[in-house]
């Protein structure tokens, strides 16, 4: 094997390891916020009647959120950059700290407004902003924030450094944010949405329009918060996130490494379509197992 | 238009007057002092057509869009950069640099209106205001990417904004720190109880974070010169304007409490 292969294969190591941290931090950053998908729902709520102590984050969707924070972060840490120099390990590591940190800063910000917002324009429906929530939840959202961002600009660095990418340093963090973004709402989502807000509705029945809204409020003790959302999702939806944005990060630049050039497309078929086969008798086996979906019989 | 709101035509002067003034104002301070230390007109000025923007999304996305706030936005991002790195090439072509931003937003607004002419004639979008927001936000978006670039590259040539801003990849910070402050404060501020103020109040903040990052990454091409000046406006205002939407959602909500339970159904009322 060649040495540069090596180093090759080292830095896919490291940038699939940074990719699975990242798409962890993210879906339980969402979590938190109840961003996304389920963040409809919470928004729903309070109109339908269902007072709650939620946080209600809509910075966009993810698709469009995590790309704006992994812009802000490369920018910052390009900028830093000029400064330290890219010579030094140490000077770009100090850079993508600081491109995360001013990330985290401005995630922070936009999320109390989003807070803030929602729910002073629903006032008509009597819910109540709470200070508390918000000093409580932002730091946490701010910090997960933080770990993705940082991953996804570790990740982007080591692609520019070894000339994995063509593209420049800010406009590839972007790439990989919307990547990110993308896994963490189509993966991360199912795990918040229905399985936490919804928990007293039987399993594949889906949530009828007359349950909108209607998300759980109360908690084992005390009331439902959404930090209890992030514990619950770091069991197994968070890291359903993490491998997922980790196989497709890891996978591409596997096949760009090890199989190169007009093979790697080949091989970037091949494995689509493992995974179409895999997924289809998955799904098959579990119809089989648990039958069609069934519609709610029990009388509301 | 509710009693006490600014009236799309003001804002539509504002925005437009203002951001054209601001980004003159930082190429030629710059260019006859031969320093970089105005750039921070053109962020001012890219923060008064965020506010023109956020309004006219604002509108549009009242008539029930959702989920397609963002989209408008981003959509309307892509015609203004298209029309700012057409406007510029065209300007250069003919040797008018004065005259680039203009061209821009004209482009703009062609593009904006073909736009809204396909949402609502061909895609059949029942929104009466849909040619004109669509043309009004790609106009914004314009003035938008066009003064956060010039701040981060000092001047608004085609050749400076290519090289320092499009080749660094700075353009696609732009492209997303602009959207995002144009359409997040009505999308933060998305309900029944908006009001128009404090909607402005917030685009106003979300403009000045805006400018905070093309300051920072102002510093990587024009160094202290650009940056500095820029950033120390730009967290002033972020602070004042914040302040200013706390106090109106402090004004605006049902009840800002510290802590406290959920309240019982016959205490809403």
């Amino acid at each position: 094997m060649d040495p540069q292969m090596m180093v090759e294969l080292g830095a896919l190591t490291l940038v699939g390891g940074a990719a699975l941290i990242a798409g962890v931090a993210e879906d339980l950053e969402s979590d938190v916020g109840s961003q996304s998908n389920p963040n409809s729902q919470v928004q729903l709520a309070p109109q339908m009647g269902y007072l709650h102590r939620l946080y209600n984050k809509a910075i966009s969707g993810e698709p469009a959120s995590y790309p704006f924070y992994a812009a802000i972060g490369a920018a910052t840490a390009l900028s830093v950059l000029s400064v330290t120099g890219n010579n030094s390990l140490i000077g770009v590591f100090f850079a993508l700290v600081a491109g995360a940190f001013v990330t985290a800063l401005i995630h922070g910000v936009y999320a109390t407004t989003s807070y803030m917002g929602r729910l002073a324009s629903q006032s008509r429906f009597g819910q109540p902003i709470y200070m508390d929530v918000l000093r409580t939840h932002t730091p946490v959202l701010m910090a997960h924030g933080f770990v993705a961002n940082f991953s996804v600009l570790l990740l982007t660095w080591v692609l520019i450094a070894q000339h994995l990418s063509p593209f420049p340093f800010v406009v590839l963090a972007f790439i990989w944010g919307i990547a990110l973004g993308g896994v963490g709402s189509a993966v991360g989502d199912v795990h918040l949405g229905t399985d936490r807000y919804y928990q007293d509705r039987p399993y594949g029945s889906g949530v009828n329009a007359a349950h909108s809204g209607s998300v759980v409020r109360k908690a084992e003790s005390g009331l439902r918060n959404s930090i209890d959302c992030a514990w619950f999702c770091s069991k197994f939806g968070g890291p359903l996130t993490g491998l997922g944005f980790g196989l497709v990060v890891y996978l591409h630049f596997w096949k760009e490494v090890v199989v190169k050039d007009w093979w790697s497309a080949v091989a970037g078929i091949i494995i689509v379509m493992i995974f179409v086969i895999m997924n289809t008798y998955l799904e098959r086996y579990s119809r089989q197992r648990y039958g069609t979906y069934k519609e709610e019989t029990e009388a509301e | 238009m509710a009693e006490g709101e600014q009236s799309p035509r003001r804002l539509m002067v504002i925005g437009i007057i203002g951001a054209l003034i601001g980004m003159y104002l930082a190429r030629y301070l710059n260019l006859w002092t031969g320093t970089a230390w105005f750039s921070f007109f053109a962020g001012l000025g890219a923060i008064c057509a965020v506010y023109y923007g956020a309004d006219a999304v604002r509108r549009v996305a009242s008539y029930g869009l959702g989920t397609g706030v963002p989209s408008i936005a981003m959509l309307s991002f892509g015609a203004g950069q298209v029309a700012v790195l057409l406007g510029l090439a065209v300007a250069k072509n003919y040797s008018i640099w004065f005259a680039g931003p203009v061209i821009a937003l004209i482009l703009a607004a062609i593009i904006g209106l073909v736009n809204g002419v396909m949402a609502r004639r061909v895609i059949k979008m029942n929104i009466h205001i849909m040619e004109m927001s669509m043309t009004e936000i790609a106009m914004a978006a314009s003035l938008v990417i066009l003064g956060l670039s010039t701040v981060i590259a000092g001047s608004f040539t085609f050749n400076a904004i290519m090289s320092y801003v499009v080749a660094s990849g700075f353009i696609i910070a732009v492209f997303i720190v602009g959207a995002m402050a144009m359409f997040h404060p009505f999308n933060a501020c998305l309900g029944p109880d908006e009001r128009q103020k404090r909607t402005l109040n917030l685009a106003l903040s979300t403009g000045f974070i805006a400018m905070l990052v093309a300051g920072i990454a102002s510093g990587a091409i024009n160094g202290v010169q650009a940056a500095v000046p820029t950033l120390i406006i730009a967290i002033f205002g972020w602070i004042i304007y914040y302040l200013r939407f706390f106090a109106d959602t402090k004004q605006d909500a049902a009840a800002m409490l510290s802590t406290g339970l959920i309240p019982a159904e016959e205490e809403v009322a």
